[in-house]
Order: C-alpha cells, then structure tokens, then sequence
C-alpha cells in the first residue's frame, strides 16, 4: 500500500511534502512535493503546484506539474497548467490546457 | 470506497487537515486535524495543532488541544501538551500529558472545588464518577498533617485535584466599568 493516502472525504489547505508514494482522491490546496511517485485519483481535485517522481493523473489538477521522471495523463483527468518532465503521456479522454517541457 | 486516509512515516502536511473518513497519522502535520472519522496517531507521529475526531487513539506527540467525539485515548509513549476533552478519555501508564483533562457531562470544575474547599458536609454525593472520590475534607486535612510527603500512598487523588484546578481568572473588567460609570456621570 501506498505510504500516504489521502482519502475521498478528505481535503488538505497547506503543502504536503513527502519521501514517499503519495495517493490522492480527496482535495488538496497548496503545495504537493513527492521524491516518489504520485497519483491524483479520479475523484480527488488537486490545486497546487506537483513535484514529483513521476505523476499519474485520472483526476482535476490545477498547477503546474514537474516530474522528475514522467506525466500520466488518464483518461477523464484533466490538467490546468505547465508540464515539465521528460516524458509525458496523454490518453485519449484526457483534458489538458498547458505548456509542455519535455526538457529536450 | 476509499474513505480511509493515512499520512504516512516520511510525509509532512503543513496545514489543515480536515474532513470525513477515518485518518491515521504516521508522519508530521503543522497545523489542524479535524475529521468527521477516527483518528490515529502512531508512535512516531506529531502533531503541532488540535486534532479533533470520533475516537481519537495517540501513541506520538501532540501539541495542541485533544478532542474527541466518543473517545480519546493515550496509548504508552504518547505526549500531549494540552487539553483533552471527550465524554469517555483513556490515559494509558508511560504517557504523558500536560494540560486539562475534561470528560464532558461533568459538572464544571469550578463548582466542585467551591464544595472541597467549603464546608462540604456531603463531599462523596457530588463528586463525578470518572474522578477518584474524594474523602471527607476532615481525612484530607488529617493526611496533609500528619503526613505530607507521602509519596508511596497511592491514593493522592484529592491532593492532585486542588493542584491542578488553575487560578481563577482575574477580570478587570469591573475597573473600566467603573471608569465608564464615573465618565458617564460627568
């Protein structure tokens, strides 16, 4: 299981800073900083700026997004905002509104 | 479906935490907690802000005012700084707290103590069930006498009782009342 979950009913006004796997459905308002993977669920609304490892998206994220590694854009996520990472995927269904760094 | 959070060993949170669900806490957050679920604290855990849920269970470090809904319970290792506050509140042996410790539904601390330090001809028939029961004022002033360093005796409720009742609050507001009146008159 993932280190920190943050469940459906659950919302987080501040930074989440964190040294491992990070799982969001609920909402989180802030700052969201990850040196492992994370993942934004389907029904979790995300509004900070996200560093990560590598980030997976099936939910509504608003910020701008820098992995370290890759974006997962799934299909019903929806991102607003910049993309810097070296690879990046984005699935048929997925909404998103940004510039994309792919650090080339 | 997934209504359980948890926030684990190496995630810090800086500020609130709120909502529904039940949540445990491993890491650190700087800030409120306030869920409608239980909530947990592990031994390495801490929490600097008052946390609030259903049962409250704390084996880390809290500071900050402690409430729960139905319970709070301090497990060994646990420290608090601060008020704890539930109907039914569990203090296990090696926790430390510091701060009020209030079960609700009893009657307000002051009123007990008017009725200790009065003549409290019936001291037994008002003190609150969760307290230990105090003996009758004559005992107590006889222990402080004849043995006031007492410390194997186990029974030192009463003792403990008169010390942690804080200081009435002093209220200055009746000076500038009266200021107002005499101004008034003027």
């Amino acid at each position: 299981m993932a280190g920190t979950v943050i469940g459906e009913g659950l919302s987080i006004e501040g930074d989440l800073t964190s040294e491992e796997e990070v799982v969001i459905q609920g909402s989180l308002r802030g700052k969201l900083t990850s040196s492992d993977a994370v993942s934004v669920g389907s029904s979790a609304v995300v509004e900070a700026d996200v560093n990560a490892q590598s980030l997976t998206i099936a939910g509504q994220v608003t910020g701008d997004v820098n992995a370290a590694e890759r974006v997962d854009l799934q299909a019903g996520g929806r991102l607003i905002g910049d993309v810097k990472a070296s690879r990046l995927t984005i699935a048929d269904g997925a909404s998103f509104k940004g510039n994309v760094d792919m650090d080339v | 479906m997934n209504d359980a959070s948890v926030i684990g060993r190496g995630t810090v949170v800086r500020g609130s935490v709120r909502g529904s669900g039940s949540l445990e806490i491993l890491g650190r957050v700087d800030g409120d907690v306030s869920v409608t679920g239980d909530v947990t604290l592990g031994e390495d855990a801490a929490v600097k802000g008052n946390v609030s849920g259903v049962h409250v269970t704390i084996a880390g470090a809290v500071q900050g005012d402690v409430r729960g809904s139905e319970a709070v319970t301090l497990e060994h290792g646990a420290k608090v700084v601060g008020d704890l506050t539930a109907p039914k509140i569990g203090v296990m042996t090696g926790a430390l707290v510091r701060g009020l410790v209030r079960t609700d539904g009893e009657p307000p601390l002051g009123a007990a103590r008017r009725s200790l330090a009065g003549q409290a001809a019936r001291p037994a028939v008002t003190a609150p069930k969760p307290v230990p029961a105090a003996p009758p004022p004559r005992a107590e002033s006889a222990l402080d006498e004849d043995a006031p360093e007492s410390d194997d005796a186990p029974e030192s409720g009463p003792i403990r009782a008169s010390r942690e009742a804080p200081p009435p609050p002093v209220a200055p507001t009746l000076a500038k009342g009266a200021k107002a009146k005499k101004k008034k008159k003027d």
